[in-house]
């Protein structure tokens, strides 16, 4: 099939791609298109008006902040993977970034743009909500940072306004002293995930955690926080015994049920992720490597 | 929809292949329908539109992009990288030569895009590496070879140690590793495939398929919509079909209609089609279409079409079985209570799409009051009578000339553009093209057959076979298509390559509401192979007898004899396949012993073994090939090869059988190639006959000829002969003798000489026991497959794969080992990803075919066992390489897991669910 007709507009700033959002009823933006357009291709997707934003300057920039990590809305995956300084600074991105789809996708799809499309299997949302992290947006009633627990309302849904645009999303500084790790299954490497852990650790001085961040893609019907598996963690000595026993409180906040095996197995593989992750995590915080 | 104004168009600069260039098109046209339509540059593929495939994976600025998610617009001011670039600093060139001496290009489909992540990669990391290359083409999928050769050639660029191709003289040409003699137009992306040509004038077609597996419908005002649709010339239905509304495989069961009369059997089938401009038909949505349907509840799977009452899937088969088979020999109710040892087992297989990269497409041309047909095929002289009927016109009238094929593995057998451009040139009076949609060829293209089969198997104390029980129910879908050769090949093959006294195996196709299940590598023995191997293994372990042991002590050799009564007086290897990789096994083992031991139970090893044979030709009938080479008065020497080429390879065999006839270089040749009106018949590319038969028709022409040059210089067998120019040069011995071709009497073409070759396989009709001698000679092979499973994900990665094959004799090994290469890919994926769901899984990212990093290290022993009757002891591979890889990595899991698993694909949540006891979904 071939995608039904729509305006096509190449805006040159953002006040021309915000004006052109609220100028037609229902409107795309287009970054990489890596989303988009076989949504188009195949009629998923069939608005009346896709706005270009590739032409809008400044908007391809990596800013480095004291070991946070703000990308704007042209960055591509592949461009924030292989900066040596947001590595340097951030290295669980480049972790969750290896798992996001094929290179040439990655060469071309945006961070943002995933942010936006929201499917609640992708890994950086699930990023951004471990970090608590926010994205810059812009619209008709101007500028505004949202939280990433905020954000995201359900699969390939957030609750930006339709006018809205993401500029930047930031990624805020791994905790001193933690570790790290982005653990998923994929039925194949490269492919959507079923389901995908990522994990900050800080273990205290006496090596119980002192702090644990944790967040799921692919379990729900967005990206989570896995709450009561980080307050299980606080306080233990992160002993195999307790992450199993605090990986088990996810079963509750899995609710994706897509595969044959009804949901247990998803709950398995969460479960198993996570301690995967934390794992590794307490490793790499061990190594002092976070 | 209808009323929206025509898409605009823009003016777009964009520098392509170092060249500025200026183009006219939507801005959201994707930039690979603009290089191929606008540019003319075809090399960039399109398998998908949606980024699944890699196909059409070009460079933009510098780096690797899928050109199909690349809007027009958006490339505005780039520097765009095609295949048909040198690539910097002439990366690509040297890619294309590498990958031409490694075999890497089979059907050349995947290639450009191969070559452009290729080129991306090494332009970026010179001095890379085997995971790193996996990494940079882990987006660019490739059905055909399994990677691995493709792998090798890139790192041989990376060396700087470009593999040089031998050229082979004549009479040396059977056994050399030379190049694909049609791989340059594959590596240069020039090569020709269905959607890549038409006549300029040429109408698109687009067809509207059923929504549902199981409705009745109306059609309301077509003409409406044709007066209302700019640009929309007519919507074709079944009352424009001038022949027959029906097509099929055989004569008694040409049971499809090409566009469906009120009644549609599954999803997927053809109910109408536009023809317009491309803009007309594919503007409009199916949904604008006045088609009122009647849902009906759909017979979905073989239990369900078995039982009383159920609906009747086609009248004249009150019972829903399309056709049945069986083999009986000696007396299995009187052997079995002798038996020491007794396994039994159900298995299931579900629905396996094809997926080859290249959706189906082509054009015809109404000629004078002939029909002539351009698209990729694996059948060109049945596409032929197929059409022929549905026009209602004598084959005559009816010229196929065969694209390039973009993969095909039994899955291009079947007619699909053909009637339906036939109909639509036809109506028109005017060219008309189509171009399915990777939606369209898998929801509407044959499958491989879901098997239900229950085997019970008995050995006695040593592990000798007494008897073998197999009853297998194989889903053919809503029409026949290649079923009665599923249900007529299983029983024959059922009980493995072994030696079976008492033997009962009886296979039936069913119809149902399901997409036609059709030929696929194999014909239904993989299916099988799954059951007899899991039995074997259960056995082996009754008995505490290693599973190596077990298939040697059983394994059919020459002299023996088939349950069929069939006794094979040679080339019968299994014995030497096994033998050859005893060492492999044996090391494997303990490999996995010793893993095992460390492993903290998180992940654990296995290896498996599975055996397979397989009858080359078609079952029980002629199937007769013939090829031609004529020699011209200014010296053009002219293979005239009927047989398609759809990657395995049989251009390049067939030349080399055919040089090695005549005795001159395999280059000295031109070639034609399977054009209906050139050509004689060949054939289907089927049922790994092509080697084997027509490879003997080309030998035999090669020798016609040859003989005739001999008499006409009076020479004796063993002279040797050279062509330059007009000059034939023949030295017998000290004695050498010239003629000058243009003194020799010519016909009306120039032709001076000429040889023919035909011939037919030696094959028997079955009793109805199956008793007789199906096929002129049988493949023989045996896989290990070593496994990782992680025990608490479920998952499954091979890691090591030993083939050994007995190939009679290896014509040209690189593509001998590429059929196995390819074949274990596939099995693979079969084992534990593929599972086609009509509605589900009718694309490339729902539907998982095995990508580069799903590949382990295969090792390959070519077993040459020649084969008497074969031409020069070649017989076929195309179709055993895949059958012994699943049971091998079925048996690996088990090994590994203490799990037996009875259903494929092994996903890994029922890999989970069979480690934790619990009941399968
Ligand atoms: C074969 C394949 C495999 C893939 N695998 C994965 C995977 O494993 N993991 C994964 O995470 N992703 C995967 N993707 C998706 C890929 O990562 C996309 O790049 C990403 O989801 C979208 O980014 P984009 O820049 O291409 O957005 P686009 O396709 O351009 O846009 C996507 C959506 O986001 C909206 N949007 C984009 N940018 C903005 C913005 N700045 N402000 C507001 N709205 C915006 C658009 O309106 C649109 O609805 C895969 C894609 C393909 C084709
Ligand atoms: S055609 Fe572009 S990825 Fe398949
Ligand atoms: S050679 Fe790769 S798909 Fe055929």
């Amino acid at each position: 099939m071939k995608p039904a007709r729509f305006e096509y507009v190449a805006a040159k700033t953002v006040a021309e791609a915000i004006d052109a959002r609220s100028s037609f009823d229902d409107t795309v933006i287009l970054a990489g298109g890596q989303s988009l357009i076989p949504m188009l291709n195949y009629r998923v997707a069939q608005p009346d008006a896709v706005i270009d934003i590739n032409r809008v300057p400044g908007l391809d920039t990596i800013s480095v902040d004291n070991g946070a990590v703000r990308v704007g809305a042209l960055v591509r995956h592949r461009q924030l993977e292989l900066s040596a300084e947001a590595f340097a600074a951030h290295p669980l991105l480049r972790e969750a970034l290896d798992n996001v789809a094929h290179i040439p996708i990655r060469n071309r799809g945006t961070i943002c743009g995933s942010i936006a499309h929201a499917d609640a299997a992708a890994e950086m949302p699930a990023v951004l909500v471990c970090l608590d992290g926010f994205v810059t947006a812009q619209g008709s009633g101007g500028e505004r940072n949202v939280p990433a627990s905020d954000l995201f309302l359900f699969h390939m849904t957030t609750t930006l306004d339709s006018d809205e645009i993401i500029t930047s999303a930031t990624f805020p500084a791994l905790p001193k002293g933690s570790g790290y790790a982005f653990e998923e299954l994929t039925r194949r490497h490269g492919d959507y995930a079923v389901a995908g852990i990522c994990a900050v650790i800080t273990p205290g001085p006496d090596g119980n955690c002192a702090s644990a961040s944790l967040s799921a893609c692919g379990i729900a019907e967005k990206p989570v926080r896995l709450s009561a598996v980080e307050a299980a963690l606080v306080g233990t000595n992160l002993s195999d015994d307790a992450v199993s026993a605090a990986a088990a409180l996810v079963d509750d906040m899995v609710t994706n049920e897509d595969d044959g095996a009804g949901g247990r197995y998803r709950r398995q593989v969460a479960r198993t992720l996570i301690t995967r992750a934390v794992a590794k995590a307490c490793q790499r915080a061990a190594q002092g490597r976070a | 929809m209808l009323d929206k104004a025509p898409l605009g168009v823009s003016t777009i600069r964009l520098t392509v292949n170092g060249e500025a260039v200026t183009v006219s098109a939507d801005p959201f046209a994707s930039l690979a329908n603009t290089l191929r339509d606008e540019l003319g540059l075809t090399g960039t593929k399109i398998g998908c539109d949606a980024g699944d495939c890699g196909a059409c994976t070009i460079r933009v600025d510098g780096e690797q992009a899928c050109a199909c998610l690349v809007s027009t617009g958006q490339a505005e001011g780039a520097d765009i990288e095609t295949v048909e670039g040198p690539g910097p600093d002439g990366l690509t060139e040297k890619l294309r030569k590498a990958f031409l001496a490694h075999g890497a290009a089979q059907c050349g489909i995947c290639t450009p895009g191969m070559l452009m992540a290729a080129t991306d990669h090494l332009a970026r990391n010179p001095a890379t590496s085997r995971a790193e290359i996996e990494d940079a083409l882990g987006g660019v999928l490739c059905r055909c070879t399994g990677y691995l050769k493709i792998v090798d050639a890139i790192l041989d660029v990376a060396g700087g140690s470009v593999l040089e191709t031998p050229r082979a003289e004549g009479g040396n040409a059977v056994g050399a590793r030379i190049a694909r003699v049609d791989g340059w137009p594959k590596v240069a992306g020039t090569d020709l495939f269905g959607a890549d040509d038409a006549p300029a004038d040429a109408l698109w077609m687009r067809v509207v398929r059923s929504p549902h597996a199981r409705a009745t419908f109306t059609l309301g005002d077509l003409d409406a919509v044709v007066a209302a649709t700019p640009g929309l010339e007519t919507i074709l239905t079944h009352k424009d079909v001038p022949g027959e509304n029906s097509f099929g495989i055989f004569p008694h069961t040409r049971d499809q209609p090409v566009f469906a009369e009120g009644h549609a059997r599954f999803r997927g089938e053809a109910i109408v089609a536009l023809v317009g401009t491309k803009e007309a038909v594919y503007g409009l949505s199916d949904t604008d279409l006045p088609i009122a349907w009647t849902v009906e509840p759909p017979v979905t799977g073989v239990g369900e079409a078995r039982i009383d009452g159920a609906h009747v899937v086609h009248s004249g088969k009150p019972d829903n079985v399309l056709a049945s088979g069986r083999v009986k020999c000696g007396d299995v109710e009187g052997a079995r209570p002798t038996a020491a040892v007794i396994a039994e087992g159900r298995f299931e297989t579900g629905f396996v799409e094809h997926a080859y990269i290249e959706p189906e497409a082509g054009f015809a041309v109404p000629v004078g009051d002939r029909m002539e047909i351009t698209c990729c095929t694996q059948a060109p002289y049945m596409d032929i009578d197929e059409t022929a009927r549905v026009l209602g016109v004598e084959k005559s009238q009816v010229r196929i000339r065969p694209s390039a094929c973009g993969g095909g593995f039994g899955g291009k057998l079947d007619v699909s553009v053909q009637p339906l451009l036939a109909v639509a040139a036809r109506v028109m009076g005017k060219p008309v093209r189509i171009v399915y949609t990777r939606t369209e060829s898998m929801s509407s293209s044959p499958k491989r057959h879901p098997a239900q089969v229950w085997a019970r198997s008995s050995a006695d104390g040593e592990g000798r076979l007494v008897s073998f029980e197999l009853d297998g129910d194989f889903n053919t879908g809503a029409y026949a298509s290649w079923g009665p050769t599923v249900a007529g090949r299983v029983p024959v093959h059922g009980m493995g390559p072994y030696k079976v006294p008492n033997v009962l195996t009886e296979a039936r196709a069913i119809y149902t509401n399901e997409t036609p299940a059709g030929a696929f590598r194999g014909f239904g023995i993989p299916q099988a192979a799954i059951a007899h191997e899991t039995l074997l293994d259960d056995l082996a372990e009754k008995l505490k007898m290693d599973r190596w042991q077990i298939r040697r002590i059983n394994a059919l050799g020459n002299g023996d004899t088939t349950p069929s009564g069939q006794t094979l007086h040679a080339s019968a290897g299994l014995p030497e396949c096994l033998d050859a990789l005893k060492p492999d096994w044996e090391a494997a083992l303990q490999r996995v012993a010793e893993f095992n031991a460390r492993s903290d139970g998180r992940k654990r090893r296995g290896v498996g073994i599975g055996c397979m044979w397989y009858g080359c030709g078609n079952t029980s009938v002629a199937n007769p090939s013939t090829m031609r080479i004529t020699l011209k008065q200014d010296g053009t020497l002219t293979f005239f090869n009927g047989a398609v080429d759809i990657g395995q390879g049989s251009t390049t065999v067939l030349l080399q059988m055919a040089a090695d006839g005549l005795g001159l270089a395999p280059d000295q040749f031109d070639m034609v190639i399977g054009d209906t009106d050139l050509t004689f018949d060949a054939g289907k590319t089927s049922a790994s006959r092509q080697t084997y038969v027509s490879g003997n028709a080309s030998r035999l022409a090669g020798e016609d000829l040859r003989a005739k040059i001999l008499k006409l210089a009076n020479a004796g067998e063993d002279a040797r002969l050279s062509l330059d120019g007009g000059t034939l040069t023949i030295a017998d011995g000290q004695a050498s003798r010239t003629i000058d071709l243009a003194t020799l009497e010519a016909d009306g073409e120039g032709i001076v000489l000429d040889g023919i070759g035909t011939w037919d396989p030696p094959a028997t009709a079955l009793d109805e026991n199956g008793q007789g001698s199906p096929y002129g000679t049988y493949g023989f092979a045996a896989q290990t497959a070593e496994v990782e499973v992680d025990m608490r994900l479920g998952t499954v990665k091979v890691i090591d794969i030993v083939a050994a094959h007995d190939v009679g004799r290896a014509i040209n090994p690189t593509l001998t080992e590429g059929q196995i290469h390819g074949g274990i890919a596939q099995g693979l994926g079969l084992a534990l990803m593929e599972e086609y769901l009509p509605g589900r899984t009718e694309n490339l990212h729902d539907y998982l075919i095995p990508t580069v990093g799903d590949i382990p290290p295969i090792k390959t022993y070519l077993i040459e066992d020649a084969e008497p009757t074969g031409p020069y002891g070649a017989k076929g591979v195309g179709e055993p390489a895949l059958i012994a890889t699943p049971p091998a990595i079925l048996g690996a899991i088990r090994h590994a897991t203490g799990v037996t698993v009875r259903q494929v694909p092994v996903l890994p949540h029922r890999l989970w669910e069979s480690l934790n006891g619990e009941s399968g979904s």
